[in-house]
């Protein structure tokens, strides 16, 4: 241990890097997600009416909050061409005739098109402009009440006699710094401690001095690598414990369960990354290979971990292949502990799994050990051949 | 020209000779570009949360919430699978994760409804993932203007209304939704184009950079330029090597955008000889930049993929798919045109999701010309610097042996010694330098 807090003193760069990754990260979601939602998305009107109605209708969709008009076109294909060429993700096409037919009492049909190849703006501008749309409606309908000389009140009964009262549970404000950033800079902390696991021991390789190291040990492999790793542990942890102080304490995201399980849950995913950081690079002897393999196998945690698209709704044995990831169960801890405020008793599965990635340290000392030996062997017979 | 042509034709066969010599690099090019498409594709294939599982507590137990449940069963999205007698049954499934979300009538649905006003359904939703919000909302809202307009027409019935009349009442303007280029909203058709591209520009990038940082590691970097272009025809050295890269990557692409996509039945509007066209200055703009970062940064062989890998969830943020660009605060947006992958991302699903045409995405198209411009000159420019670093120092390390052997005048009895020492203490100190 003392010998690799002395490699990191003597050669920072990386270490320094790895740090400043993480921060960076952090950073960029927390100024990038700090409104919560995207607002002001641009929209426009195909306005074929020109009439009172259809620029009362602009006026209202400018209002709204989430949108903003950003132009009104004569044609479908105008406006379609717009789309294409991604400056507006939504827009409303009111036909020719719409304000004679709402007058004589045939229903005019307004059309909504909206550019869904964009999830989150398509989602959002679909959602404002449909609400605004079923405004609209129940405003027409309203004044229709009103002239007969109903109340208010019950005039809401009449237009929508059921509604729903949405309650959502652990992110109220569908927020989504919170639903993104609480697990997904786990997920990058968790990602570079994997890759620079993999990376210290593929260097002493390189190096070649893995003699040397292996030899403070005195010869076990085990210790070697534990030592290797405990300053990173520590250095990790703290930063895992510093991003979720910062986003339950002074950004306000909930957290309903307690402190302590999710300080266990950061500490254990910390290890459980290292562990399998451990067993790549330690099983495998060639050190760019040993890096290949650790990205390529870590690039899908971000998949695999559930919350971008649930692992639920995916093929059957992609379901189970998503155990092979410490961020996996962390994620599902995480929406035990912060979401539900569930207790020890629902999470202790889940600790188990993570403590279960320590086995891959033995594996990797075990593999390390044999390539070690065998290398000796190798060398004794060379050395008798020449010998001969 | 013809020696123009044939000294890139010699850097192109060195470089070859180095792609297809090296494990790792080989790994990235060819295994990693692809494995993931296909991973990816598996992954995403059920595009939407199906029959998710939902709690429903019925304390109404009207004629009304019963049709209600009936209707939330019958959506794609939704399965009621526990009919709960009070709330806290439904909580305790929802603490376990076996439901997704609980819809709750309460007692005075009915009689709200009899006395015509507004009766409530309360939704409680699990936020771990929008999915479950999505699937939820989605299936839910369905039944709802459904379920509206039902009670609605019943209403209007028991007035006397007929059939056509109380649909106008009702409805005085009918509105359509039509959702372009992604029909079932799906998170695979959305997420895959782009992720195509970013496998792309990651693998191509990353593989780059580790050649460079193979070079300058074994100290090989001046061996790999022929002996005459060392001196003014840098640039033949920078074309000779993207040529390398252009022919690997260019089938690899033909694959992963366009027939891939086929093959999974994702959206793809576009036709083959547009993509191929865009493509063209987004892979030499990624070979730039990439030979560019390689250059200034990298010194080692396997640090680009400590370094570079997790950035590609920041690179995929910023392309403008997930966050709107016009919505990512100003530094941001000029912080991602740094990259190719943002107008490469932008353009390829204009042309493949929505059928654009060159002219639709002129300004990406434009921006990745330029890219591809500047990175050239600057990948240009680092290696030429380099490359007259380096032989200013062997120059001097050559004069100095030369001042050593010639001011001791005696040749000690082993030369060969005295010169491997001199080369490490030079190399050395170059380390130090650099």
């Amino acid at each position: 241990m003392l010998r690799e807090l002395h490699r990191i003193w003597r050669n920072p760069r990386y270490f320094i890097l790895m740090t400043l990754g993480v921060v960076f990260t952090f950073v960029f979601f927390a100024t990038v997600t700090r409104e919560g939602q995207p607002t002001k998305l641009s929209v426009a009107v195909v306005d074929m009416d020109g009439s009172y109605l259809s620029r009362r209708i602009c006026h209202e969709m400018e209002a709204t909050q989430g949108v903003s008009v950003k132009a009104v076109y004569n044609n479908h294909s105008e406006a379609r061409k717009a789309m294409q060429r991604g400056e507006i993700f939504a827009f409303y096409e009111i036909p020719k005739g719409t304000y004679n037919d709402l007058l004589q009492f045939r229903s005019p049909h307004f059309v909504l098109y909206v550019n869904s190849a964009y999830m989150l703006a398509g989602t959002l501008s679909y959602k404002q402009l449909a609400t605004m749309g079923m405004l609209a409606t129940g405003a027409v309908q309203r004044e229709v009440y009103r002239k007969k000389g109903y109340k208010d009140e019950q005039i809401m009964g009449l237009i929508q006699p059921v509604e729903y009262d949405t309650r959502n549970i652990g992110n109220p404000w569908i927020n989504y710094g919170n639903y993104l950033m609480t697990t997904l800079i786990p997920a990058v902390i968790a990602f570079i401690v994997l890759m620079h696991t993999s990376y210290i021991i593929s260097r002493e390789r390189q190096e070649k001095t893995l003699k040397n190291w292996l030899s403070r040990a005195n010869g076990n492999p085990f210790y070697a690598l534990i030592g290797k790793m405990l300053p990173y542990t520590v250095w990790y942890v703290f930063l895992c414990l510093l991003a979720n102080l910062i986003m339950f304490g002074f950004m306000g995201f909930p957290l309903e369960g307690s402190w302590m399980l999710m300080v266990l849950n950061s500490i254990l995913l910390i290890f459980a990354a290292q562990s399998a950081g451990c067993f790549i690079a330690g099983s495998i002897p060639d050190p760019p290979l040993a890096m290949g393999i650790s990205a390529i196998y870590s690039a899908m945690s971000f998949s695999l971990s559930g919350f971008s698209f649930p692992v639920e709704s995916m093929p059957t044995f992609l379901y189970s292949f998503a155990w092979l990831y410490p961020i996996r169960h962390y994620y599902q801890n995480f929406c035990d502990i912060a979401i539900f405020g569930n207790g020890f008793s629902h999470c202790w599965p889940r600790f188990c799994a993570l403590l279960a990635f320590g086995v891959l340290i033995v594996a990797g000392a075990l593999m390390m050990q044999w390539q070690v030996n065998r290398e000796k062997r190798l060398a004794v017979q060379q050395y008798k051949r020449d010998a001969v | 020209m013809i020696n123009t042509l044939k000294d890139i034709w010699t850097v192109f066969s060195i470089e070859v000779r180095r792609v297809f010599g090296d494990r790792m690099v080989l790994l990235i090019f060819f295994l990693a570009p692809l494995l993931y498409p296909f991973i990816f594709c598996f992954i995403y294939h059920n595009e939407n949360v199906e029959n998710m599982s939902i709690a429903v507590v019925d304390e109404a137990q009207c004629e009304e919430s019963k049709r209600f449940i009936h209707k939330l069963d019958a959506t794609p999205e939704l399965t009621v699978s526990y009919r709960c007698s009070n709330l806290g049954e439904a909580r305790w499934l929802m603490d376990n994760h076996d439901v997704r979300s609980v819809f709750y009538f309460p007692k005075d649905f009915s009689s709200r409804l009899a006395e015509l006003r507004t009766a409530r359904v309360v939704v409680f939703s699990d936020m771990s993932s929008f999915y479950f919000y999505k699937a939820a909302l989605t299936g839910g809202n369905a039944v709802l203007i459904d379920e509206m307009h039902q009670i609605e027409m019943e209403r209007y019935e028991r007035a006397g209304l007929g059939n056509e009349e109380a649909q106008i009442q009702m409805q005085p303007v009918v509105m359509e939704n039509s959702t372009l280029f992604n029909p079932t909203g799906g998170y695979g058709s959305f997420f895959l184009p782009c992720l195509m591209m970013l496998v792309i520009h990651q693998t191509l990038f990353l593989g780059i950079c580790i050649l460079s940082g193979d070079a300058r590691e074994n100290r090989k970097s001046l061996k790999l330029i022929p002996p005459h272009l060392r001196r003014g025809s840098i640039h033949r050295v920078t074309f000779g090597r993207s040529l390398c890269y252009l022919i690997i990557y260019v089938p690899i692409c033909i694959l992963d955008l366009w027939f891939i996509p086929r093959w999974f039945n994702l959206p793809q509007l576009g036709n083959l000889y547009t993509i191929l066209i865009f493509l063209l200055p987004f892979i030499l703009a990624v070979i730039f930049f990439g030979m560019a970062v390689g250059n200034l940064v990298v010194r080692q062989k396997i640090s680009p993929m400590l370094c570079f890998v997790f950035f590609s969830l920041v690179l995929f943020f910023i392309t403008g798919m997930v966050w709107p660009q016009e919505s990512l605060p100003r530094f941001w947006l000029l912080f991602s045109y740094l990259f190719p992958s943002t107008p490469g991302v932008q353009g390829y699903v204009k042309i493949s999701s929505m059928g654009a045409q060159l002219s639709e995405v002129r300004t990406e198209y434009m921006v990745l010309w330029i890219q591809a411009a500047v990175y050239f000159a600057v990948a240009t420019l680092t290696l030429g610097i380099q490359t007259f670093i380096r032989r200013r120092q062997n120059i001097l390390t050559h004069n100095l042996r030369r001042v050593r052997f010639e001011g001791v005048g005696v040749l000690t009895e082993n030369p060969l010694a005295e010169t491997d020492r001199t080369n490490e203490t030079i190399t050395k100190t170059e380390t130090k330098t650099l």
